[in-house]
């Protein structure tokens, strides 16, 4: 018993020593290169993931980007051909205003022009039939009414005429 | 024949001390009054450490000379121990930032201690010293003081480094306690500093010792009975302890590996 218990100073100092040893040798060469090897593997792999989730989201946002532009553009697209709509129809009725205005104003003017005419066609066939009537009463009756009387009874059946 | 067995039975318990004992002094060496002497414990010591660096300085080879190397076989099984040793004691205890510090010690502690409750394992170190028992030499307490010290020291280190000489012992002492408190306190802290080491000491020894004690006692009644049939049924016994101690010889090391990296971390990180 006394041998497991025995005070051993000698295996202390050359426990030390060992250690020591094995601590400066493999803690240069081994144990910090591995340790260093091993944090900077782990950095690696996490900023290699941070960069792959930042690079996901960039692609993310630029898909929306372009889906909220392709949406613009189609929206624009469609204003534009409403808008292009609406001028036309606006267009189209005035001109159909326009030419409604104008043929109106055409239609008066010929029965404007129409009754000019025929008034006038009127007034020359009366003078006419007066010329003629005098004339042919005149051969008739050249003697026996004078002129004034001629006149007077030429007048009178016009005016029979004009309200017949 | 009675007569031989029984001599033989009060003898088994000092035969089996003397198997798991340290052998006699091998070599002796003298240095300013010191006694160095060479004995079985040194040699194995010697072995372990030899070992632990061929192996260590094999497996770490591309760690050397490759910025970002990619470990295969037998460098990535080894680098696989020494992550675990980093992630799974280091990081926990010291902190991420103080790895890099106290990796080496923390990882020279683990490895050597593992390669020498291994080397007791294996009995073939009985024929260093004409048959005498095959020991563990992280079975004698010497050895485990010695270790132990080491623990010791790198916690008064660890704090001096972190806070400065006055404001470690100061640490010491939680903040906002009663001087009444502080008269208990403080001898109970002093008792700790000395505790801690002497429980890593005793824990590692104890241990490492209680394996090979149970298996000898296992092989004691071969010699006691002189029965064959009783020789069958030990070495099946032995056979499952073997396979118990490597268990206990990884937990161990694990153990002290730990309680001072702990240790150390509580000294860096105080009043956690």
């Amino acid at each position: 018993m006394e041998n497991l218990l025995r005070f051993d100073t000698g295996l202390m100092i050359w426990t030390w020593i060992t250690f020591i040893i094995v601590l400066v040798v493999l803690g240069t060469k081994a144990w910090k290169p591995m340790i260093k090897a091993l944090e900077d593997r782990e950095n690696f792999i996490r900023e290699s993931l941070e960069e792959a989730k930042a690079a996901r989201k960039e692609a993310d946002k630029v898909a929306s980007e372009y889906e909220a532009m392709v949406a613009k553009a189609r929206q624009e697209a469609q204003e534009i051909v409403a808008a292009g709509k609406d001028t036309a129809e606006r267009m189209k009725t005035e001109i159909l205003n326009e030419t409604q205005v104008k043929s109106a104003g055409i239609l008066k003017q010929a029965e404007a022009q129409i009754t000019t005419e025929r008034d006038k066609a009127i007034s020359e066939i009366r003078t006419q039939i007066v010329d003629i009537s005098i004339a042919a009463a005149e051969k008739i009756i050249v003697k026996s009414l004078s002129r004034e009387d001629n006149e007077r009874l030429i007048k009178d059946a016009l005016k029979d005429y004009g309200q017949n | 024949m009675a007569q031989g067995g029984h001599e033989t039975s009060t003898n088994i318990g000092e035969q089996i001390i003397a198997h798991v004992a340290n052998s006699g002094e091998m070599i002796h060496f003298e240095l300013f009054g010191i006694n160095l002497s060479i004995t079985k414990h040194v040699i194995m010591l010697w072995i372990a450490a030899s070992l632990l660096i061929t192996v260590a300085l094999y497996a770490s080879r591309k760690y050397r000379s490759e910025k970002r190397p990619i470990p295969s076989g037998f460098t990535n099984a080894f680098e696989f121990v020494v992550d675990f040793v980093r992630t799974g004691i280091l990081i926990p205890t010291v902190g991420k930032n103080h790895v890099l510090k106290w990796g080496p010690l923390v990882m020279s502690f683990f490895f050597l201690i593992l390669t020498m409750n291994f080397l007791g394992l294996m009995p073939m170190f009985n024929y260093i010293n004409h048959g005498h028992g095959g020991t563990t030499p992280t079975g004698n307490f010497n050895m485990t003081a010695a270790l132990a010290i080491i623990t010791f020291f790198a916690i008064i280190i660890a704090g001096v480094l972190e806070h400065g000489f006055f404001r470690y012992w100061k640490n010491m002492i939680p903040g906002n306690v009663p001087k009444a408190v502080l008269i208990i306190l403080i001898p109970i802290e002093v008792m700790s500093m000395f505790v801690r080491p002497f429980a890593l000491t005793m824990r590692l020894a104890a241990n490492m010792t209680a394996g090979h004690i149970a298996m000898l006692a296992i092989f004691a009644p071969i010699f006691i009975l002189h029965n064959a049939y009783v020789g069958v049924a030990s070495v099946a016994m032995n056979v499952g302890i073997t396979f118990l101690e490597i268990i206990v010889s990884i937990v161990q090391a694990y153990v002290f590996t730990l309680l001072s990296s702990v240790f150390i971390g509580q000294s860096i990180h105080p009043h956690h």
